[in-house]
């Protein structure tokens, strides 16, 4: 009799004490899903400028102004292109011999 | 001193009265039942208000704010995107403390009169006052680095558009909550818009979260959207528009580029235009998006539609001469007028020297019925379904009412009123094959919808027609090198206090190219040019030239037409390998 109480309260403690470890772990779990989750929103904002910054690094006036007045580039023209027509199906290189004007 | 148990030494053997005992067990007893009694009060009686009393103290209800989509453009171009900012407020009540160099730097930081500040910081029985909304949040966090007394932050969205002006008015705008007011912003909010969500938890001393009490309800993020505009040919487009406003001092211009095959919408640019990033600049007459809400009277661009009838109906053939009277006709009791003096000319005669006089006798063999039910299928008087808020229908009256003389100006473009886009859209029944397309501004997937007006045969005729009209003969400035181009040009005379005025034009040119197979439509239009010329084929043909020139370039299009080569085809083929 003496002894089944024995083992019983020692599992009493074991269940009571692997309780509280729970908890703490499940805490302890939670906290690094809400900063990982503050971390994801973060690199989500953090994205979005960046778009935001290559969209404004990309746009076409910036491009425009760079490529007139920097790099003193001038609009194609078809009088100073040269047109090449697609290889034919085979795909083999003597396909680009059809060049025309 | 044998077998005398601890307990029961004598010296401590007292003899206490009875009662004594009595009492401390009557006593614990009624210990026991006012704790009883406290705890039935509290778990039972008072619970649910010291429930809410604690909840209140370490419950949280969060709302989870959700983003609204971006708008992309067709090349994965983002146009429109929602950024973090906070909204900067002062509790006036706490801010008495603030020193006067806090508010110095204060109003600096936010760029707010300090005068107009301090009268905000001093506004008496308000607990909440916004001192300026959608900071960024670099600023931000300056100004929470001043600890001013009384001045919070909450967060907010702001709406950030990269391209600025060139997209203002197809993008449009939100308000400062974020909920859409103008253009694709407004006529897609509740694709764009997400539903926020909303956690309850737990939180410990120091305020971090420490559980949900309940499910999470998600919020959703608002779907992206990705428009059929190309950036690219927008800013040509906004460009070439830019440079006709101030060449000819105009009072606005409009175009519209329209890919033929699709339906897609491919620029759609209105000068002048605005900056939907600063706000100050939301009002007036610049927002207004003038392709889709202006509505007038088209004038010549509009002779195809009712030349096509009569080839369509048989009236009139490809070889039929038409007397143009040299250029002055009494008609039902008004003079009509041709620019060019011409005494007989056939159909295409008619459309290359745009005469009016011609499309009078043209349209004295058709009824009114049979020109009404024409119009009404290319779409007139009917608000075109493009996803824009504010599409004008336009102003096309019941048949039964015209007078022969409106009957006669209709045929030219007179007495009936459309916006841009519904003539871009007619226009493309001529580039397809007589299958007028429904436009899209937003990407498409699959092919269109469309609607047949014209027999195939019909609108390569007419395809030759209109190649004549911007030809060497016509509207000649429309041309462009390599390509062919089909279009026409029109002059209108503006409505003025009810009449016609004879200062006030409006110049447009319609065409699409290249001829052999078209590709794109474009539409341009000119209001009050008023530096000298006002003829469309001198004011707006050349706008057509450089929009379509430099988009089919953009586009990779194959030249159909012959031009002289600068470069060597064999040198170039020796760089190739």
């Amino acid at each position: 009799m003496g002894r089944a109480v024995f083992v019983m309260s020692l599992l009493l403690m074991l269940s009571a004490i692997s309780l509280v470890t729970a908890r703490y772990q499940s805490r302890h779990l939670y906290n690094l899903n809400e900063q990982l989750h503050a971390q994801a929103v973060d690199l989500n904002v953090e994205w979005r400028h960046l778009q935001l910054e290559r969209a404004e690094l990309a746009r076409n006036a910036r491009v425009d102004e760079i490529a007139r007045n920097t790099l003193k580039m001038v609009p194609i023209q078809p009088s100073r292109t040269l047109y090449i027509p697609l290889p034919a199906e085979s795909g083999n290189e003597s396909g680009k011999e059809g060049v025309r004007p | 001193m044998k077998n005398v148990p601890f307990f029961e030494n004598p010296i401590t053997r007292v003899q206490f009265p009875l009662w004594r005992g009595r009492l401390i067990l009557i006593m614990m007893l009624v210990g026991v039942c006012i704790l009883l009694g406290r705890a039935v009060y509290l778990q039972g009686i008072n619970r649910e208000f010291l429930q809410e009393q604690g909840g209140k103290r370490y419950e949280r209800t969060l709302t989870l704010p959700a983003n609204r989509g971006k708008i992309y453009d067709r090349n994965d171009v983002v146009v429109a995107a929602s950024v973090p900012a906070k909204g900067v407020w002062v509790n006036p009540e706490q801010a008495k403390a603030a020193s006067p160099e806090q508010i110095k730097a204060l109003a600096e930081l936010l760029e707010i009169e300090p005068a107009v500040l301090k009268k905000r910081l001093t506004e008496e029985g308000r607990t909440f006052v916004y001192l300026r909304r959608q900071v960024p949040l670099d600023k931000a966090r300056e100004v929470a680095m001043l600890k001013v007394p009384g001045v919070y932050q909450i967060s907010e969205m702001r709406r950030i558009y990269p391209e600025g002006e060139l997209l203002a008015h197809v993008i449009g705008f939100t308000d400062l909550d974020g909920n859409g007011q103008e253009g694709v912003e407004l006529s897609f909010d509740s694709v764009l818009s997400g539903t926020p969500g909303s956690r309850q938890v737990l939180r410990d001393r120091l305020g971090r979260i420490v559980e949900d009490i309940r499910d999470v309800h998600k919020p959703t993020d608002g779907s992206d959207l990705r428009l059929s505009i190309d950036t690219r040919v927008q800013f040509l487009v906004y460009q070439a528009l830019e440079h006709a406003v101030r060449q000819n001092k105009a009072k606005s211009a409009s175009a519209v580029v329209v890919d033929a095959r699709s339906g897609e919408i491919l620029a759609l640019a209105n000068y002048p235009s605005f900056d939907p990033n600063d706000r100050s600049e939301l009002h007036g007459d610049k927002i207004r998006n003038r392709i889709l809400t202006d509505t007038f009277e088209p004038g010549s661009i509009l002779k195809p539609f009712t030349m096509a009838l009569a080839l369509e109906m048989g009236r009139i053939n490809l070889q039929t001469r038409i007397n143009t009277e040299n250029g002055e006709y009494q008609y039902q009791g008004h003079r009509i007028r041709d620019v060019s003096r011409s005494s007989a000319l056939d159909p295409v005669g008619i459309l290359t020297k745009s005469s009016n006089i011609g499309m009078v006798k043209i349209s004295e063999k058709l009824t009114a019925q049979e020109m009404w039910s024409q119009f009404t299928e290319l779409g007139f008087g009917q608000s075109p379904s493009i996803g824009l808020p504010g599409a004008a229908p336009g102003r096309l009256r019941a048949w039964e009412r015209w007078r022969p003389i409106e009957k006669a100006t209709m045929a030219y473009g007179y007495g009936i009123s459309a916006s841009l886009l519904q003539i871009a859209r007619a226009y493309t029944a001529f580039a397809r094959n007589g299958d007028m397309v429904n436009l899209t501004l937003i990407k498409r997937e699959g092919s269109p919808a469309t609607v047949p007006v014209f027999p195939a045969e019909l609108s390569r005729q007419m395809r030759t027609m209109l190649e004549s009209a911007a030809g060497p003969d016509g509207a000649k400035l429309a041309s462009v090198q390599g390509y062919r181009v089909a279009g026409k040009s029109g002059t209108a005379r503006k409505i003025v206090n009810g009449g016609y005025s004879q200062s006030q034009y409006r110049s447009s040119f319609v065409g699409f190219a290249p001829a052999s197979d078209p590709r794109i439509v474009v539409a341009v239009t000119v209001d009050e040019p008023n530096a000298g010329h006002y003829y469309g084929g001198r004011v707006a043909a050349p706008v057509f030239a450089e929009i379509t020139g430099r988009t089919l370039r953009m586009l990779g299009v194959k030249p159909d037409a012959p031009f002289e080569s600068e470069v060597l085809a064999s040198n170039a083929v020796e760089v190739l390998r």
